[in-house]
C-alpha cells in the first residue's frame, strides 16, 4: 500500500469537500446541527459553571459551616450576650448582617465579622500578607471586602470603608469589621447572631439555642437537583441536535460513494482517504463547536439572571449575574461536541473505510439491509423501554431513599427505547395502511411506499421530533400540574387575612388585643422550633416544629395526604396528643400514620404516634405539627406569628388597612422591622410565594420551547437536504401525468402523515415522562410527590405542532417543484 | 524581656488574615526589622519614671505594648514535674493622639488589641492554647482595685487582701488565682507572694540599647503556688513557686536583632536571676563580640536587686537540639562571676515549643553547678528549615 503524501491528502481533502460547495444546503445543516447542540449544551453547562462558582465562593463563606446560637425568646442578642457567654468560656463569635439598598432597588448583603473571635478565621481573608492588615481591618478608616463582580454596585453605597478586593467573596456580599457593620446598619449593641465551630461541644446556657447548618435548608442539594434539572435538559438538546448531525453526515456520505470509489479507483490509498474524512469531521466540528459554544455563552447571558432570580428565591442562594467561566468550561464544551461529532460520524468512517471499489454499481445497495435494521432498533429499542420498566418498578418499591441519578437513568431509557422503537412502529404502520388502503387508490397506494422508502432518511429527524415533542409534553405537564397543586395548596395555607409577628414581650398584649376586635373572626397563632428526632434510639438530626391552633377554620382546609381513620379522626388525635408529620418526613424516615417517632426536646424524651400525613411543598427540610400550646411548654418554641383571620363581613381590603394601622401605632409594627415586630398581608405572600413559582420554570419552559424549535429545524433541514434527490423519485410519476399540484399535496400528505404519526406516538410517551418526573424525580429532588394532572389542550397543541412543522417542512420543496421550470426538471429527472 | 511577644501581637494580624502566610515569614528574621522603627507619636519608657502600685498593676493604653507574663515550676504529690504559663499581652493599634473614638463609632470600635497565651508543660508533653479580643467590649481587659487581668474564662485575680511578706498597695496583688483552659489541659492556682515587687534596671527603666532606648518593667518572681492542673480530664493536685513579669515599652527592636534567650531561675539559695540576650545587634556600644545585647538583674532572697551589666554575664548554648524542624540550644552555660554563678541550665524535655500563631520555645529548666534550681526559658527567632 503507498504511503500518502501530504499533497495527496490535501487533494483529497479539496475533493471530498467540493461536495459542500453542490451541495451547501447539508453543509449549513451539518453545522446547524453542531452549533444547536453544542449552543444548547454549552449553554446550559455555563449556567451551571457559574452558579456552581457562586456556590463554591459562598460555601467558603465563614458563616455557611457554622453552627448559630440565637435566644430561645426569639429577643434580639448583644454585645452583652457575647460578653457574657465568651466570659463563660463559651468560643463564640458576633454576626451583624443587614441588607444596604442600592438606588436600583437591589440591595447588597452586608456582613460584619468579629475576626478575632470567628473560628478559624482563616477563609476569611487571602490576605496579600502585610502584618498591618490587621490594624487597616480594625481601627479606621476600616476596610470592606468585595468580589469583583460586586465592586461596581458597592461602589454606589456611600461612607463605605475603603475597598479590598476578594474574589472568593460571593456575590452581592460586603464583608467588614463589626464596628463598621454596626454603624452602618444602625445596630449599636444590637448583633443579629452568634456563631460557634460545629465540633465545639459546649453546654449553652438554658436561655439560648444552638441550630446547626446541615439542619437549615441546605441549598446545596436542592440546587444540585436543580442543575441536574438543567444538566439534564441541555443533554437532550445536545442528542437532538446530533441526530442532526447524523442525519447529515449519512447523507453526505451516501451522496458521496461514488466519488469515494472514484478515489480509491484513481489510486488514494484508504487510509488516506478516512484520514481527509476524519479531517473533514475534525474541521466541521471546531467551526461547529466554536460557533457553538459562543452562542451558548450568549443564551446563557440571556438566561441567567433568571436562573440567579430563581436560585435566590427559591433555595436563598446568590449566583453572581455575571457569567464567570473557568476555563474547563471551553475545554469541556469542545470536547463534548467534538466526542458527540465523532460518534455521530463514527457509522459513516467505518463505511467509508469498507468501500468495495468494485461496487461502482451498486449505489444505496445497504437500503437493502433496512429490514434487518428496522429488526435490530425494535430489539434495542424494547431492551431499554423493559429496562425503564424494570428501573420504574424498582424506584416505587424502594420509596423514601431514591436516588435522582437514577430517576434521570429512567427518563433516558424511557426516552432513548422510544426514539430506537419509532422507525420500526413507523415502518409497521405504513405496513398496514399500505394494506387496508383501497387497491385503487394508486396515488396513495405509492405514497404510503414511497414514504417506506424514504424512512431511513427520515427517521433521525423523527427520532429527533419525538423526543423533543415528548419532553414538551413531559415537562409542560409536570409544570402545569405543579402550578395547579402549588396554588392550590397555598390558598389552603395561608388561611388568614393578615400575619403579625410581634416582639416577645408584646405577644400576649396583642393576643388579647386583638381578641376583643370584632373585625376579627379568629387568631392561629403559630410557632417554629426545632428538635432532634429519634429513630430507633438513634438520633436522626433535627427536624423543624410547626404548632398551630387546631381552630376548626384550619381543620376545614388545611391538607392532609394520609390519614389513619379519616380527616376527623386525624385532627381529634392532633389535639389529644398525636402529631402530622410532612410528607418529606414521611418518606425520609419511612413513617406514615399509625407509626410513633421520639422527639428530644429541652425537657426530655417525648414520643409522639403520627395521626396524618400532610403535603409541605417547597419545603426541604422535614417537619413535625403539634398543637402550638404544646411547643409553647414542651419545647419552649419562641412567641412566633399570629395569623388574623377576619369576619366575612364589609369591604376586606378596608377593614385590613384600619385594622393593620391600628395594631401599628399601638404596638409598633411594621412591614419590615428588624428589632421590633412585624406584620405581613396574606396577598402579599401569596403573591411572593407565585413569583417564585413562576422563575423557577421560566428557564425549564425556555430551554424546552428552544428544543422543540430545534427538532422542527432538524426536520426542516433534513427534507431541504434530500429535496433535490426526492425530485429525481417524483419525475416517473411526473411522466405518467401526475400533476404537480397532486405531487406537492402528496409530499406534504406524506410528511404529515409520519409527523402525526410521531406525534401520536409522543403523547402516551410524554405522559409517562410527567409520571416519571412527578412520581420519580420529584420525589428524589424535593421529596415531595405531585399529583399527575393531564392537560388535553396541551396535547392538542402538541399535535398541531408537530403537524404545523411537517407542513411547513415539506412546504419549502414543494413550492420549489412548482417554480422550477419544466425543462430543468426533465434534465434532473433524465440523470436520475 | 518579652519582647517577641509583644512583635507576635502585631503578628496577630498575620494569624487572623491569612494563617497559611505566617510560617514562611516567621523564618525570616528580618520580618520583623520593620518594627524596630520608633514611632514618634507613642510615648517611650523613660529613666527617672517612677511605678506607682496599684496603677501599674493595670493598663497603660498610651504605650505601644504590654503584658502580664506568669511562669510556674510545680511539681505533683508523686513527684512529677509540671510547668505552667499564663500571658496577657495588649497592643496599642492606633498612637494616643488617634485613639479616640470619633461620634458614629458603635461599642464595637476599639483601637486595643488583646491576645492571650497558656500552656502547660507535663513531663512529656506540652499543651497551649491562645486567644484574641478587641478592647471595649469587656472581652478582655485588666483592672485594678481590686486587680483582674482576663480574657475570656481565663483570668489572673485577687483573692484576697495583701499583706506585709508582699507589696501592699491596696490591689490583692499578693494573693492571685490564675485559671486557664484549652484543648485537653487546665489549671487552677493559687499565687502568695513570700517576697516584694522588685523593680529591673533603674527604679524599673529598663534599658535594652546603647542608645537608652528601653521599658518599664517589674516583676514579683516571688510567688508560693498551690492548686490543680488538669491533663486530659485527670486533675492532679500541685505546689511550686512562680514568676510574674510585668512590662510596657513603645519602643521595639532594632533592624537586626533576630531574636532572643530569656531566663528567670529560682535558685535553691532563694536568689533569683533574670537574665537576656537579643541576639544579632548592631556593632557599637555595650553589645558583645558576636554583636548580641546581654543584661539581667540578680535578686536577693530579700528582694533586693543589682542589675547586671553586659560584662557582668556570660551565656552560652551548649548543646542544640531539632525542635519543630529548627535547630534550638537546649542545654546552656550561665555565668555571672560577681555572685559566684557558674551553672548548666537544660531543659527539663525538649519539646516545649509554643506552635501559637507566632511560635517559640518556652519551657521548664532545671539548674545545676554552683547552685541548684530550676526555671523557665524563652527563646524566639531560630529559623526554621
Amino acid at each position: 500500500m503507498s504511503t500518502a503524501t501530504p499533497s495527496v491528502l490535501r487533494t483529497t481533502l479539496a475533493t471530498l469537500l467540493s461536495h459542500y460547495r453542490r451541495h451547501p444546503g447539508q453543509l449549513a445543516m451539518l453545522l446547524l446541527g453542531l452549533w444547536v447542540a453544542s449552543a444548547l449544551w454549552s449553554g446550559v453547562q455555563a449556567i451551571n459553571a457559574s452558579a456552581r462558582e457562586s456556590y463554591d465562593r459562598a460555601e467558603s463563606l465563614f458563616s455557611a459551616d457554622l453552627d448559630r446560637i440565637t435566644r430561645r425568646d426569639g429577643a434580639t442578642l448583644t454585645l452583652d450576650d457575647y460578653r457574657d457567654l465568651r466570659r463563660a468560656g463559651l468560643p463564640v463569635s458576633p454576626i451583624i448582617e443587614g441588607e444596604l439598598s442600592l438606588s436600583d432597588g437591589e440591595s447588597l448583603m452586608l456582613i460584619g465579622i468579629e475576626p478575632l473571635s470567628l473560628p478559624g478565621g482563616a477563609p476569611l481573608a487571602q490576605q496579600n500578607g502585610d502584618a498591618d492588615a490587621l490594624g487597616n481591618w480594625l481601627i479606621p478608616p476600616y476596610r470592606v471586602r468585595v468580589a469583583p463582580d460586586t465592586l461596581e454596585k458597592a461602589r454606589a453605597l456611600e461612607n463605605l470603608p475603603p475597598f479590598e478586593i476578594a474574589p472568593d467573596l460571593p456575590p452581592a456580599t460586603l464583608v467588614t469589621d463589626i464596628a463598621v457593620a454596626a454603624r452602618l446598619l444602625d445596630m449599636d449593641r444590637r448583633i443579629t447572631r452568634l456563631v460557634i465551630a460545629p465540633e465545639r461541644d459546649v453546654e449553652l446556657p438554658a436561655a439560648f439555642v444552638r441550630t446547626s447548618p446541615d439542619t437549615l435548608a441546605s441549598p446545596g442539594q436542592l440546587a444540585d437537583s436543580f442543575h441536574l434539572n438543567l444538566t439534564a435538559m441541555g443533554l437532550l438538546a445536545l442528542v437532538v441536535g446530533l441526530f442532526i448531525v447524523h442525519a447529515a453526515l449519512g447523507l453526505a456520505l451516501e451522496q458521496r460513494l461514488g466519488l469515494l470509489r472514484t478515489l480509491r479507483a484513481l489510486g488514494v490509498p484508504g487510509r488516506t482517504l478516512i484520514l481527509a474524512l476524519g479531517l473533514e469531521l475534525l474541521l466541521m466540528g471546531l467551526l461547529g463547536a466554536l460557533l457553538g459554544i459562543v452562542s451558548g455563552v450568549i443564551l446563557a447571558q440571556l438566561l441567567l439572571p433568571d436562573v440567579a432570580a430563581t436560585l435566590d428565591s427559591l433555595y436563598d442562594t446568590t449566583v453572581s449575574n455575571t457569567l464567570n467561566l473557568p476555563w474547563y468550561y471551553w475545554l469541556g464544551g469542545l470536547a463534548i461536541t467534538l466526542g458527540g461529532l465523532f460518534s455521530a460520524g463514527a457509522s459513516m468512517l467505518w463505511r467509508a473505510s469498507r468501500i468495495n471499489v468494485l461496487g461502482l454499481g451498486q449505489a444505496q445497495a445497504w437500503r437493502g439491509r433496512l429490514r434487518g435494521q428496522l429488526r435490530v432498533q425494535l430489539l434495542f429499542g424494547g431492551a431499554l423501554l423493559a429496562g425503564a420498566g424494570f428501573l420504574w418498578w424498582y424506584l416505587a418499591s424502594t420509596a423514601g431513599r431514591q436516588d435522582l441519578a437514577l430517576g434521570f437513568t429512567l427518563v433516558a431509557l424511557l426516552l432513548l427505547g422510544a426514539a430506537l422503537c419509532l422507525p420500526p412502529l413507523l415502518a409497521g404502520l405504513l405496513g398496514l395502511l399500505a394494506r387496508y388502503l383501497p387497491r385503487r387508490a394508486a396515488l396513495l397506494q405509492w405514497g404510503v411506499a414511497d414514504l417506506q422508502l424514504q424512512l431511513p432518511q427520515l427517521s433521525l429527524a423523527m427520532m429527533a421530533l419525538l423526543l423533543a415533542l415528548s419532553a414538551n409534553l413531559g415537562v409542560g405537564s409536570m409544570v402545569g400540574g405543579f402550578r395547579l397543586t402549588f396554588l392550590d395548596w397555598l390558598d389552603q395555607r395561608l388561611l388568614a387575612d393578615l400575619y403579625v409577628r410581634p416582639a416577645a414581650e408584646q405577644f400576649e398584649d396583642l393576643e388579647s388585643w386583638l381578641n376583643e376586635r370584632s373585625e376579627v373572626a379568629t387568631l392561629l397563632p403559630a410557632r417554629n422550633t426545632e428538635a432532634e428526632l429519634i429513630m430507633d434510639d438513634k438520633n436522626a438530626g433535627a427536624v423543624a416544629l410547626f404548632g398551630i391552633a387546631p381552630k376548626p377554620i384550619l381543620q376545614e382546609t388545611w391538607p392532609l395526604l394520609e390519614t389513619r381513620n379519616g380527616h376527623e379522626a386525624a385532627w381529634q388525635a392532633l389535639t389529644s396528643g398525636a402529631a402530622f408529620i410532612n410528607e418529606q418526613l414521611a418518606r425520609r424516615q419511612g413513617l406514615g400514620p399509625g407509626d410513633s417517632l421520639q422527639l428530644q426536646g429541652p425537657s426530655g424524651l417525648v414520643t409522639l404516634s403520627v395521626a396524618a400525613v400532610y403535603p409541605d411543598y417547597g419545603n426541604p427540610r422535614g417537619e413535625i405539627t403539634l398543637p402550638v400550646s404544646r411547643l409553647a411548654t414542651e419545647f419552649k418554641a419562641p412567641s412566633g406569628t399570629l395569623g388574623v383571620v377576619l369576619a366575612p363581613t364589609g369591604d376586606r381590603v378596608q377593614t385590613l388597612s384600619r385594622l393593620q394601622e391600628a395594631m401599628s401605632e399601638r404596638f409598633n409594627l411594621a412591614e419590615e422591622n428588624p428589632s421590633g415586630g412585624s406584620l405581613i398581608d396574606q396577598q402579599a405572600l401569596k403573591q411572593v410565594a407565585t413569583e417564585v413559582f413562576e422563575r423557577t420554570f421560566a428557564i425549564t419552559r425556555a430551554l424546552n420551547a428552544l428544543t422543540l424549535g430545534v427538532a422542527g429545524l432538524a426536520l426542516l433541514t433534513t427534507l431541504l437536504a434530500q429535496a433535490e434527490a426526492r425530485r429525481a423519485q417524483l419525475a416517473p410519476l411526473w411522466a405518467l401525468g401526475v400533476s404537480r399540484g397532486r405531487l406537492v399535496k402528496l409530499q406534504i400528505g406524506q410528511l404529515v402523515m409520519a409527523c402525526l404519526g410521531t406525534a401520536l406516538l409522543a403523547i402516551p410517551l410524554g405522559l409517562l415522562l410527567t409520571g416519571a418526573l412527578v412520581a420519580v424525580i420529584n420525589v428524589a429532588a424535593f421529596g415531595w410527590r405531585l399529583p399527575l394532572h393531564i392537560f388535553p389542550g396541551q396535547i392538542a397543541m402538541t399535535v398541531t405542532l408537530a403537524v404545523v412543522v411537517a407542513i411547513l417542512a415539506a412546504l419549502i420543496p414543494a413550492w420549489r417543484l412548482r417554480r422550477v421550470p419544466p425543462r430543468q426538471l426533465l434534465q434532473e429527472f433524465a440523470a436520475a | 524581656m518579652k519582647r517577641l511577644l509583644s512583635i507576635s501581637l502585631l503578628i496577630v494580624a498575620l494569624v487572623v488574615m491569612g494563617w497559611q502566610l505566617w510560617p514562611k515569614e516567621s523564618t525570616a528574621p528580618t520580618s520583623y526589622a520593620g518594627l524596630g522603627e520608633g514611632d514618634d507619636n507613642f510615648p517611650q519608657a523613660k529613666p527617672g519614671t517612677m511605678l506607682n502600685f496599684p496603677e501599674d498593676h493595670g493598663p497603660h493604653p498610651d504605650f505601644r505594648i504590654e503584658w502580664w507574663y506568669l511562669t510556674g515550676n510545680l511539681v505533683a504529690e508523686d513527684g512529677r514535674r509540671f510547668g505552667v504559663q499564663w500571658t496577657l499581652f495588649r497592643q496599642a493599634m492606633a498612637p494616643p493622639d488617634l485613639q479616640q473614638k470619633t461620634s458614629d463609632e458603635t461599642p464595637w470600635a476599639s483601637r486595643q488589641l488583646w491576645m492571650a497565651h497558656a500552656a502547660l508543660s507535663t513531663p512529656e508533653d506540652h499543651l497551649f492554647s491562645e486567644r484574641f479580643a478587641r478592647g471595649g467590649v469587656g472581652q478582655a481587659g485588666v483592672k485594678t482595685t481590686p486587680f483582674e487581668a482576663w480574657i475570656d474564662n481565663w483570668s489572673l485575680r485577687a483573692l484576697g487582701k495583701d499583706d506585709s511578706a508582699g507589696e501592699n498597695d491596696g490591689s490583692g496583688f499578693d494573693h492571685l488565682l490564675v485559671t486557664a483552659s484549652g484543648k485537653e489541659f487546665g489549671y487552677r492556682l493559687t499565687l502568695d507572694a513570700e517576697g516584694p515587687l522588685v523593680r529591673h534596671g533603674t527604679q524599673g527603666f529598663s534599658q535594652k540599647s546603647a542608645d537608652g532606648q528601653g521599658s518599664m518593667y517589674y516583676s514579683q518572681p516571688f510567688f508560693r503556688v498551690e492548686g490543680e492542673v488538669r491533663v486530659a480530664g485527670e486533675p492532679i493536685a500541685v505546689t511550686g513557686r512562680a514568676w510574674l513579669d510585668r512590662e510596657w515599652s513603645s519602643q521595639l527592636l532594632g533592624p537586626t536583632q533576630s531574636g532572643w534567650d530569656w531566663f528567670s531561675l529560682h535558685l535553691d539559695s532563694g536568689a533569683k536571676l533574670m537574665a537576656f540576650r537579643l541576639r544579632g545587634g548592631d556593632e557599637s556600644g555595650n553589645e558583645n563580640e558576636d554583636g548580641s545585647y546581654l543584661s539581667g538583674s540578680w535578686i536577693t532572697p530579700q528582694g533586693n536587686i543589682t542589675p547586671l551589666k553586659p560584662e557582668d554575664l556570660n551565656l552560652m548554648p551548649l548543646e542544640y537540639q531539632t525542635v519543630a524542624g529548627r535547630e534550638i540550644p537546649t542545654r546552656w552555660r550561665v555565668q555571672v562571676p560577681a555572685h559566684d554563678l557558674d551553672v548548666e541550665v537544660r531543659a527539663r524535655h525538649p519539646n516545649q515549643w509554643m506552635g501559637t500563631s507566632f511560635p517559640y520555645w518556652e519551657g521548664m529548666v532545671t539548674v545545676s553547678g554552683s547552685n541548684e534550681g530550676e526555671g523557665y526559658l524563652e527563646m524566639t527567632g531560630y529559623a526554621g528549615e
